[in-house]
This record gives C-alpha cells, structure tokens and sequence, in this order.
C-alpha cells in the first residue's frame, strides 16, 4: 500500500517544519508532499533549507487548486491512498490509520475524518459559527445527496485510487471540502466519517466574520444544489 | 438631427472603426471581436445616413418612441457581451489553474533531475 499525505501550506513558515517531523515520526511507509500555495512569507525557503519535499506553485491558487496538485501528483505516481492533512498542525497524525482503514478494507471510497461525531473525542469542538455553518452544509447535502455527512467542511479526509483519478482530473475549485462530497456521492462513491479530534490553530490567522461566513455559506448551498443537478444527468456514464 | 453633428457623429464612428483595425493589426484584439464591434460601429453609421430609419422601425416594433428601442438594443447587446465576459473569464481561469499546477509539478521533476545527475 502506497500511500501518500497531501499536506496543502500557505504562509506556514511557523507550524510546517512541525507538522512534517511528526508525519516522518510517525512511520517510514508513508510518504508525504507539501504543495506550498505560493507563500508569501518565508516557508518556501524553510521547505528548501530543511529538506522537505514539496511542490511549489508558481501562484497562489488557493487551497482546491493545492490540494488537486496533490491529487494529480499522487495519481501520476500511483499511490494507493492519498490523505488530505493542513500544514498548519490542525490535525493530529495519530488518527491517520483510523482515516485510512476504511478504505483498505474497502468499505469506502472516501473517508473524511469527522470532528463532531463524538464529543469525548474532541477537546476543540471549535467555534460555534463554524459548527453551525456546518450543521446547514451538512442539512442540505443530506436534502440532496440523501446521505448524511456530519462534518462537510473537514480538510482531513483519506481517498482511494478510483477518488484520486476523479479528484486528478476534475476538482472544484472554489469550495472544495462540501463541493467534492457532493460531486463524489452523487457519482455513488462511498463516503464513511471517521470521529477525529483536532488541535487548536497553534499558528497563523483564522478569523471567521460573520458576514464572510454567510457569503461562504449561500455560496456553498448554491454549488451543492447546482452539482448535485448537473452530475446526476452524466452519473449514467461513469 | 441637425447635418452638422450627423457629419461629426459619422467621422467619430469611423475614426472608432479605424481604431479597432488598428487594434486587431497590433494583435490588440482578435478578429472574433473586430467583427462584433465593426458590425455595431456600421449598423450606427447606416443608422445616421439612411432618414427616419430609427423612426420607422421603432414604430415598426411598437416602440412609442424611438430613444426606447436604441436603449432597449443597447441594454441587450451590452448585458450579452457582459454574459460572454464572464464565461470567458471562468474558463480562462480554470485553464490558468491547470498551467500553473503542471508548470510547478515539472518544475519539480526537473529540479529532482538535476540532483540525482550531480
């Protein structure tokens, strides 16, 4: 099983170096790639000076386009799985084999490390806007997609080798996490959510207005109902 | 419409058609538009020449006066080319996105070339 870490980083230069000697402490068989969005602070020559290998955008492209970078390279160097995980030390390695046994004993196709399943699990529930935004995402992919997925915007999620060529080839750009859901159940892929904890932002700015996230809101609703239209009528040839 | 501002209309509009010649020759502009903007830039100046025919087609139509059928056109025509911006921006942007991951992913192989010939 090969199988790859995906790890997207914009502006990280405190929390890459981290986040990538626990993914090398963690186990040799794993390989990783940090895809750097076109940084504008120093991680691209931190990467370089401390040998981490990566990809680096010659423009920023946002997170969709960094994490498709990841698929198109894990799918060009056939690895098994592909593992999305933040460089900014959101997430924690130890549930990396728990995200990916659903996929080797072939129970999904996808499997998305969920923060909300259960409550013990996860010290940082984060913050209630978020949890809100949300539980509507996750209202309206079930309205939809008529599958539940309790925690739609996670970015730590696993891929097998069928989702990797789907996510090389076609992967939205704009609101990937909710879009790619939708965009894989009604293409009958088999999504399964793993319980996570993640750790708090130990870097970087994460400031959510509650504007932005009405914005981010009505415009993920619009792109879950217009993907779930426009797949259902090519669904019959893939 | 007094004669001497149909004449100054009429030398604007075909100072405005050189304009665009002059910009699809400078590769300013590609052909697909200079037919578009020259055809708009000829239908006004047949428009100027020929009398009454802005009058009689918009009564023709059913318009009640004729400034209403010239600012119907235009809202269309301009709302028209605003739509074919858009798409054409969103593609344009989704062919970038696909530049700058494949000329990032090579350079990445080239550079682990270089290494290994060393």
């Amino acid at each position: 099983m090969k199988i790859l870490l995906i790890i997207p980083a914009y502006n990280e230069q405190e929390n890459i170096v981290n986040t990538v000697k626990k993914i090398k402490e963690y186990g040799e068989e794993i390989d990783y790639i940090v895809i750097n969005d076109g940084s504008k602070d120093n991680t691209l020559n931190i990467l370089k000076e401390n040998n981490i290998k990566h990809i680096n955008l010659i423009q920023n492209l946002g997170i969709g386009g960094a994490v498709q970078t990841g698929y198109k390279y894990a799918y060009e160097n056939n690895y098994d799985i592909a593992i999305q995980f933040d460089g900014d030390g959101q997430h924690d390695v130890s549930y990396i084999s728990a995200i990916c046994e659903p996929i080797i004993k072939g129970q999904a196709d996808m499997s998305i490390g969920t923060r909300y399943l259960d409550k013990k699990e996860s010290e940082f529930q984060s913050t209630f806007m978020r949890r809100l935004g949300s539980k509507i995402i996750s209202i309206f992919i079930r309205i939809f997609c008529g599958k539940k997925i309790t925690d739609p915007t996670s970015g730590f999620r696993a891929a097998n080798k069928k989702v990797i060529e789907e996510f090389a080839k076609e992967y939205p750009i704009e609101y990937p996490e909710p879009e790619s859901t939708v965009s894989l159940l009604v293409n009958k892929y088999k999504i399964e959510e793993v319980p996570v904890s993640m750790n708090e932002r130990t870097g970087g700015v994460s400031s959510i207005r509650l504007w932005k996230t009405v914005d981010y809101m009505v415009k993920v609703v619009l792109a879950i109902i217009i993907d779930s239209i426009s797949f259902r009528r090519r669904g019959g040839k893939r | 419409m007094q004669i001497s501002l149909k004449i100054a209309l009429i030398i604007i509009l075909v100072i405005y058609l050189l304009c665009i010649v002059k910009a699809v020759k400078k590769k300013n502009m590609r052909i697909n538009y200079l037919i578009f903007w020259s055809i708009t830039g000829i239908i006004l100046i047949i428009a100027l020449l020929v009398p009454n025919l802005v009058e009689d087609a918009a009564s023709l139509l059913g318009f009640e006066m004729p400034i209403n059928m010239i600012f119907s056109i235009a809202i269309f025509i301009i709302l028209y080319l605003i739509y074919n911006l858009t798409t054409l921006i969103s593609k344009e942007q989704n062919r970038n996105i696909l530049l700058i991951q494949e000329i990032s992913t090579l350079k990445k192989r080239v550079e682990e070339l270089e290494k290994n010939n060393k």
